[in-house]
């Protein structure tokens, strides 16, 4: 299967600027389920300077700056990708761990698990209070394992909050939106982070794309105007396990990662710098749409 | 006499009486320790009051050279001054021996530590560090995982604090390696005591200071890009409100690197570059003292305003090196301690040589269980150190609940927590207050890459505990410092103390002004002006006012109010002598005077006007010398009299007196001092800005409105007063002082040094030597408006000024033309301030959606 995606970010200001310098996390990274097929980086105007890196987490990053006066940005990436196989675990598959011999797993020495249990930890963006390890509690009784527990969570967190634009911003803490029960894709992402390291899990963050228009009969997904979050566990035996808390569903066909950190912050599409004492204003448009 | 043995001096055998601090001045066989013996035969040779009198002038020089330490949440005052007992932390050569190779170790296994974190990780991957230590640091910057940089030695700098414990053994209790601070004040210490009081020296070999300054050069050098043969360096700062600023432009001017902003700098193509008054000028080197997650606000923290956008990339590709480099906030970190010996063995294959406090990291349930069985006889900290100061918690000093609340803190993220055994620190004989007492003292040693290895500080910077028994010595809680002298031989030269540090200031970039001093230096032209534009006029208002108290006649009585109003339009403290209450301040004057003299609170009076001044000289202190800042010393005090003192109108006239020969001095002092042409053009226009607009708005006050001949007299006569320009006037004119020639005197004479046609030749030529980037013979705005200005005051018909307009009964001509002359000569600093200084626009970070 195959997808085409554009994703459109427009600043505009209300005061020229002169300098501005920008960090994109817009290129889809290859993964054991996908390939980024294509790509094509529009930005006017021109820039005077583009590199292109590779983080420590492994995602694709642009950085570009525009030293001439403007004053609007458009960046336009054309991306296209090819999904290789579906994440749905099968029968075979499963892992039937549980949450403390995932955790001592996760203990023993080494980068390996380095590497996976630097997801373990809270960040800024994923603090945990009281009200929200116990919530998480309920899907972790004795005897789940961590695959039925993250699944369980993520049903809650479909049913118990509501999808709500407008509601949070980038700044809301996860406790206020677990008072609030609602929010956007990145909240629900967010909480389930919080709620599965609260467990001791090691969760990322993923963001990503889900298809724009559904094929006929089925309904349109939520999430789609804009780019989408949701998180990842680790689990020994099956390695990262995808959650969509959103649309309460183990991400497959329809959901294309673009990358991955420990919250947010770490992934953002993209962030940037200008030199202005104005205002600004953003727009961001996303389609994908299937090709093949 | 010379033989007595100073340990029987009277003054000694007080401190004799505390004889746990008399041990660490013995050998271990039980002799004094000889090095002592010298230095206090010296000390008590000198005698009593002459210690006194010298430490005295040691403290009148730190304050005159303007060394401070800047104390948080401090609103008042921006700076404290410098203390320095003179009685020195002594280190004899077997022991700096030990010292100087234990710290180059460290500083190497540091290095190592610091590569392998950013790199390959093997310390890791072969479990010797706990991946909590590192990845849960808020000092571990992911951004700069895998950056190659372009020198050997990944860490450049390196400091370390020592304690000398009752057994005489010495431990490492701090390491500091984000932006270590205090070399500076050691060699400023050094320096005070080698001028002041020489005598101490005698007898003993000292090592000197300047091998690692010279190190610094070398080390910071090799971190440039291979490309760049003459590297240039600059100093980062936060800025002078930061708590060792009087460092950073002491280093700047010490080792010739432009001292700059975060602003002053701008990525560009893949460089980083310093905007000067000239245009941009690439650099090679950055020495930061500007903490690593606060320098590139792209992919740090996006709220800084003291970093350097896109600085990340720069380094990444290879084009800029920063001393530290961004990242190494992460050794300093007490949860490595308890590893440092397995790093140092896995690395080496060798011992710690200098031993580390024995710490118990509580991600470890066994050493976390020791800690908390063991919390009140130990020092707890936490692995990354907060901003807010000191973070070590002495348990000792804890009530019950709080040790409980430490617990359960510990309990919640054992992950964060380090438990560190207690050093008895050993005391060292220390000057307070005129006697010798015993002090507890931490000493800081400082290392640097020479490119190849590390050179350590032959000496350091020692600080002392506020009160005897306080177990916390930090600059932040007060107490001293304190001179280290290694007592050995230097290697390959034997110099005499006297010699120690030359002035070795060089100017690497000589003609690079950077736009934010070019700023500063334009206001403090500005407000030099102001301040003595202020002082002179509120001057003559107060010599009016005493001699009409005497003859109580109308004119009399109308000059003073005219001249009190002028002065509220004049220096724009209203309401003044315009408001509501203006019958009772004519009634009563002196109180309102004073408070314009005094109160730094009131906005446009003296005190507060000069405050402005002593900011905007503070953010260019590397420009000024030591004669400057006595100069700047004096007002301050002036400014401040002791509390409670009745101000009689005699002693303002007085303080006036003294604040104006001091202003002039200070301006007579500056084209010495200002090495640099463009910093001296900056400051004169900034001059000649406010002279002219002063002058406009002291005519337009004084000599619009038409009224009886013996008022205007008065008035004029007070214009002519304030300008110093009476003498002058009966001179060129002799005849009566009347309107139409001290118009002529103040606006139209170009040979009166103090004529608004004077400033404006003066303002032309400087605003045409500003480097510009128009082509050709083309104008600039402001070269348009003065060109403007000068057309205006060589074309005005200067009968019509002086012709009373009977309808409003003004010199209606006279008001227009001033007004006029106002509105071009005052849009003038905004469009230099647009072309050269653009610091109305901030970085913000755009806004993001999700």
């Amino acid at each position: 299967m195959n997808y085409s995606i554009r994703h459109t970010t427009s600043y505009t200001y209300h005061e020229p600027v002169g300098i501005c310098h920008n960090i994109a996390r817009l290129i889809p990274r290859n993964t054991a389920h996908q390939n980024c097929t294509k790509r094509e980086i529009s930005i006017s105007p021109e820039p005077s300077m583009m590199n292109e890196f590779i983080d420590f987490f492994g995602n694709h990053v642009i950085y570009f700056s525009v030293d001439k006066e403007h004053s609007k940005l458009v960046v336009t990436v054309n991306t296209e990708v090819e999904k290789t196989r579906t994440l749905d675990p099968t029968p075979e598959s499963v892992s039937h761990v549980s949450v403390e011999e995932t955790i001592e797993e996760m203990q023993q020495p080494g980068l390996e698990t380095a590497t996976i249990r630097q997801f373990a930890f809270a960040t800024p963006m994923t603090q945990w209070n009281d009200e929200i390890a116990a919530y998480a509690a309920e899907s972790f009784p004795d005897g789940r394992t961590v695959l039925e527990g993250s699944f369980d969570l993520m049903n809650r967190i479909h049913l118990d909050f509501t999808f709500s634009s407008g509601i949070t911003t980038i700044a809301t803490p996860v406790s206020e939106v677990m008072k609030q029960r609602k929010g956007v894709c990145q909240d629900f992402a967010h909480l389930g982070i919080s709620c599965l390291r609260s467990v001791g899990l090691a969760v990322r963050y993923i963001s990503g794309y889900i298809e724009t228009i559904s094929p006929k009969g089925r309904e349109k997904l939520v999430g789609a105007d804009a780019s989408h979050a949701w998180f990842s566990v680790y689990i020994p035996g099956m390695g990262w396990v995808d959650f969509d808390p959103t649309n309460n569903q183990i991400p497959g066909d329809q959901h294309i990662t673009i990358g991955w950190g420990r919250d947010y912050a770490d992934i953002a599409p993209f962030r940037g710098i200008i030199l202005s004492s104005g205002t600004h204003d953003l727009a961001v448009a996303v389609d994908v749409e299937r090709t093949t | 006499m010379q033989n007595t043995d100073p340990f029987s001096h009277p003054q000694f055998r007080e401190y004799l009486g505390n004889s746990p601090a008399f041990q660490q001045m013995l050998l271990e066989n039980g002799q004094p320790d000889p090095h002592w013996s010298t230095f206090f035969t010296s000390y008590f040779r000198l005698g009593e009051d002459e210690i006194v009198s010298r430490n005295n002038d040691i403290l009148r020089l730190l304050r005159e050279n303007g060394v401070t330490y800047n104390i948080h949440g401090d609103p008042s005052g921006l700076n404290r001054p410098w203390k320095i007992d003179i009685i020195p932390f002594l280190i004899n050569r077997n022991e700096w021996n030990k010292i100087e190779a234990g710290l180059r170790q460290r500083t190497e296994l540091m290095n190592f530590i610091l590569t392998d974190i950013y790199g390959e990780q093997s310390l890791i991957k072969n479990g010797i560090v706990p991946m909590e230590l590192v990845y849960n640091h808020p000092g571990f910057l992911r951004e700069c995982a895998g950056i190659k940089l372009n020198s050997k030695k990944s860490l450049v700098l390196y400091s370390a604090d020592l304690a000398r414990s009752t057994d005489g053994s010495l431990w490492v209790v701090n390491d500091r390696t984000q932006a270590p601070s205090g070399s500076g004040y050691a060699l400023e210490n050094r320096t005070t005591m080698t001028r002041v009081i020489p005598e101490l020296f005698d007898g003993l070999k000292v090592r000197h200071l300047s091998p690692y300054f010279n190190a610094l050069r070398e080390g910071l050098a090799s971190t440039a890009p291979s490309q760049a043969r003459n590297p240039r360096i600059v100093i980062l700062t936060p800025g002078a409100s930061n708590e060792t600023y009087f460092e950073h432009s002491f280093l700047s001017s010490y080792l010739g690197f432009t001292l700059v902003h975060g602003n002053d700098l701008i990525v560009k193509e893949n460089y980083v570059w310093l905007k000067t008054l000239g245009g941009l000028e690439k650099v090679d080197v950055i020495l930061r003292r500007v903490d690593d997650v606060f320098c590139d606000p792209v992919e740090l923290r996006e709220d800084s305003q003291l970093g350097i956008p896109g600085l990340l990339q720069v380094v990444r590709k290879g084009n800029v090196g920063i001393a530290n480099p961004l990242g190494s906030g992460i050794l300093e970190n007490p949860g490595l301690m308890p590893f440092l010996q397995q790093i140092a063995r896995f690395h080496f294959s060798e011992d710690l040589i200098l031993p580390t406090i024995a710490s118990w990291w509580c991600g470890q349930p066994d050493e976390m269980n020791y800690v908390l069985n063991h919390l009140s006889t130990l020092v707890v900290k936490r692995i990354n150190r907060s901003s807010a100061g000191s973070s070590a918690i002495d348990g000792a000093a804890l009530s019950a609940d709080q040790l409980k609340g430490l617990q359960q803190q510990i309990r919640a993220n054992p992950t964060l927590y380090v438990g560190q055994e207690k050093v008895e620190i050993s005391y060292t004989p220390s000057l307070i207050n005129g006697k010798i007492e015993p002090r507890k003292v931490l000493f800081r040693n400082f290392l640097v890459s020479n490119g190849d290895s590390y050179t350590a500080m032959a000496g350091g910077l020692c600080r002392t505990s506020s009160e005897a028994g306080n177990f916390l010595i930090s600059n932040q809680l007060g107490g001293f410092s304190k001179d280290a002298w290694v007592i050995s031989p230097e290697p390959g030269r034997v110099i005499h103390s006297l010699k120690e540090v030359s002035d070795t200031t060089t100017t690497t970039f000589n003609s690079m002004l950077p736009s934010h001093a070019a700023e500063n230096l334009f206001w403090v032209g500005r407000y030099t002006e102001r301040v003595l534009g202020n002082c002179r006029f509120l001057r003559t208002v107060m010599q009016f006012l005493a001699e009409g108290n005497k003859l109580k006649t109308y004119n009399n009585e109308q000059t003073e109010r005219n001249l009190l109003e002028a002065f509220t339009r004049y220096s724009y403290t209203f309401p003044g002598f315009t408001g509501k209450e203006k019958e009772e301040k004519f009634a009563e004057p002196w109180k309102e005077i004073r408070d314009i003299l005094f109160n730094e609170k009131r906005i446009g009076g003296i005190s507060n006007t000069f405050k402005s001044f002593h900011r905007a000289i503070y953010e260019v202190r590397d420009h000024w010398s030591t004669d400057t800042w006595r100069v700047i010393r004096a007002v301050e005090e002036e400014l401040h009299p002791e509390p409670g003192t009745q101000q009689t109108h005699l002693q303002m006239l007085h303080t006036l007196d003294d604040l104006i020969t001091s202003m002039v001095a200070f301006i007579g002092l500056n084209r010495e001092s200002i090495s640099r042409e463009q910093g001296w053009i900056m400051l004169d226009l900034g001059r000649k800005i406010e002279q002219s607009l002063l002058l406009i708005n002291m005519l337009k006050a004084t000599m619009t409105g038409y009224s009886s001949e013996q008022l205007e007299y008065n008035l004029m006569q007070a214009v002519l007063m304030s300008n110093e320009n009476l003498i002058n006037y009966r001179y060129k004119y002799r005849l009566p002082v009347q309107n139409t020639l001290v118009l002529d005197l103040m606006l139209f004479d170009p040979n009166n040094p103090r004529s608004l046609t004077y400033q404006i030749e003066r303002l032309r030529a400087h605003l045409q030597n500003l480097p510009k980037n128009i082509p050709g013979h083309a104008l600039t705005d402001y070269e348009r408006l003065i060109l403007e200005a000068d057309t205006l005051m060589k074309l005005v018909q200067k009968k019509e000024l002086t012709e009373p307009d009977n309808q409003t009964r003004t010199y209606k001509k006279l008001n227009e033309f001033l007004e006029k002359l106002y509105d071009l000569l005052s849009a003038i600093p905004g469009m230099v301030s647009k072309t050269y200084f653009k610091h109305e626009v901030t970085t913000q970070p755009m806004v993001m959606l999700r």
